[in-house]
């Protein structure tokens, strides 16, 4: 029996903005029994695939494919398609994310702080200042951080692991950390320098992460850290790594961002004397900041539809920004270089 | 179009609105001296810090020895981590107790702004002759 006639099909992939995305879309093409080959690049954002799809028209062809490739994000064409901001989304994302920033700041001019009464420390405390502090301005840095995160995972579809991986590195480290505290008696503690330098590449962070979600102007994609062309190509399975390590990272590094009760808390534990009691401290306060944060990072999971995609990122963008502009101020008025805008 | 402005609108008076309307009832926001006391020649002003610094702006001699008397209960948010950059002051204030804070007698017209680590809690003391 013959070999049927394979044929060359050379698609426009839509949605692709990262090495991990060539390795995920030529993995998915790749494992389909009419595909014997499939090479993606992301210079030309084109995908070559060789495989016999019978009789099928090339626009039949990349429809089906883009039925396999959607849940990850991407479709394909045969045109390269003109960037569309699509401008409509905004008429929804406005007011959800103007609703949420408004709830946000409704929450500080109430003086939610204030429901702290006692000055001991329990178990049970240390867990309602972790709410408390879950809701606060924190969430300006730490749930910025969480909610762009989760929104450009979700990008590339990934929407569970590497929050669960980002909250388990948040929970561990802050764990050893604070019994670490407790054990030595010295805070690790930054400096006015060093915390300014600190919130101040989390405002820029969050700037490029927010303003890449918005997804208006594709030229910003360049700014987006991802991992070098030439490691891409040595280390197989790259999307695990920068799937797995950076949430990782990321939630290890929360323990020393700016956050008054974090701070707090960490200099609370420095008394305490031992490590049991330090790092039992440290971990249900993490704890308690973990339903607020958990709700942000879940969040790219009331994606259902394809339309609610564009503005759930538009939603998430507005509000990632909005923070970053919170922090870039506040870090700015820190140095005294302007008047504070804000005092809740 | 017209719903894109409508819905920038909305949001709009969504945030203005919690920003004018949340105001919290700020009693002394301008205290008139009464947490200024002088004791043995040096003026002791009293501040408050819990969810943010009160009063938020005190009015203090001139060229007379200060102490800052900082005082916590149960402070556990950003404003026990107090910065007074123009004396390059900056401590972890304990969540309940007193600090005293040591301040050169000042010259008229000087301001020192107190400020916590994220810079979204903040007083002011005005010395004046």
């Amino acid at each position: 029996m013959a070999t049927p006639a394979q044929k060359i099909y050379t698609f426009h992939v839509n949605g692709m903005h990262c090495n991990s995305c060539v390795v995920l879309t030529e993995s998915e093409l790749n494992d389909l029994k009419e595909v014997t080959r499939a090479k993606a690049s992301l210079k030309t954002h084109r995908i070559e695939v060789v495989g016999y799809f019978g009789d099928k028209e090339p626009e039949h062809v990349a429809r089906d494919l883009s039925e396999i490739l959607k849940p990850h994000g991407y479709t394909l064409s045969l045109e390269k398609q003109k960037h569309s901001a699509n401008w409509s989304d905004f008429r929804i994302a406005l007011p959800i994310a103007g609703t949420f920033i408004a709830i946000f700041i409704i929450l500080q001019k109430l003086g939610i702080v204030n429901l702290i009464t006692t000055s001991e420390v329990g178990y049970g405390t240390a867990f309602v200042i972790g709410l408390i502090a879950s809701i606060s301005t924190c969430m300006a840095v730490v749930g910025g951080l969480v909610l762009s995160m989760a929104a450009n995972f979700a990008k590339g579809g990934d929407k569970v692991r590497p929050q669960m991986l980002f909250h388990l590195g948040r929970l561990v480290s802050f764990f050893i950390l604070g019994g670490t505290i407790g054990a030595l008696g010295s805070a690790f503690q930054l400096g006015s320098t060093g915390s300014f330098v600190l919130s101040l590449i989390v405002a820029l962070v969050l700037l490029v992460l927010g303003i890449n979600l918005l997804d208006i102007f594709p030229g910003i994609k360049k700014l987006q850290p991802t991992m070098p062309n030439f490691i891409g190509q040595h280390i197989h399975g790259l999307k695990k790594v920068n799937h797995t390590l950076t949430p990782l990272l990321v939630g290890i590094t929360t323990f020393f961002l700016p956050c008054g009760f974090t701070q707090s808390m960490q200099i609370y534990t420095l008394s305490i004397g031992n490590f049991w009691g330090g790092a039992m401290t440290m971990l249900i306060f993490a704890l308690g900041t973990l339903p607020v944060l958990a709700f942000l990072s879940l969040s790219s999971l009331s994606i259902h539809r394809q339309t609610q995609r564009g503005i759930f990122f538009k939603t998430a963008g507005i509000v990632v920004i909005f923070f970053a502009l919170f922090n870039l101020i506040n870090s700015l008025v820190m140095i005294g270089l302007i008047p504070p805008l804000f005092n809740f | 179009m017209k719903a894109i402005v409508l819905s920038i609108l909305l949001a709009g008076i969504l945030i203005g609105g919690a920003f004018t309307f949340s105001n919290r009832p700020t009693p002394d926001a301008i205290a008139e001296e009464n947490n200024v006391s002088l004791v043995g020649g040096k003026q002791i002003i009293e501040i408050g810090a819990k969810g943010g610094y009160s009063p938020q702006q005190t009015i203090a001699k001139a060229d007379i020895p200060t102490i800052i008397r900082v005082a916590t209960k149960g402070t556990f948010d950003c404003s026990s981590t107090l910065t007074i950059p123009a004396i390059d002051y900056r401590k972890n204030l304990p969540p309940s107790g007193i600090t005293d804070i040591e301040i050169l007698p000042q010259p008229a017209g000087t301001t020192l702004r107190g400020l916590c680590a994220m810079g979204m809690y903040n007083f002011v003391v005005k010395f004046t002759l």
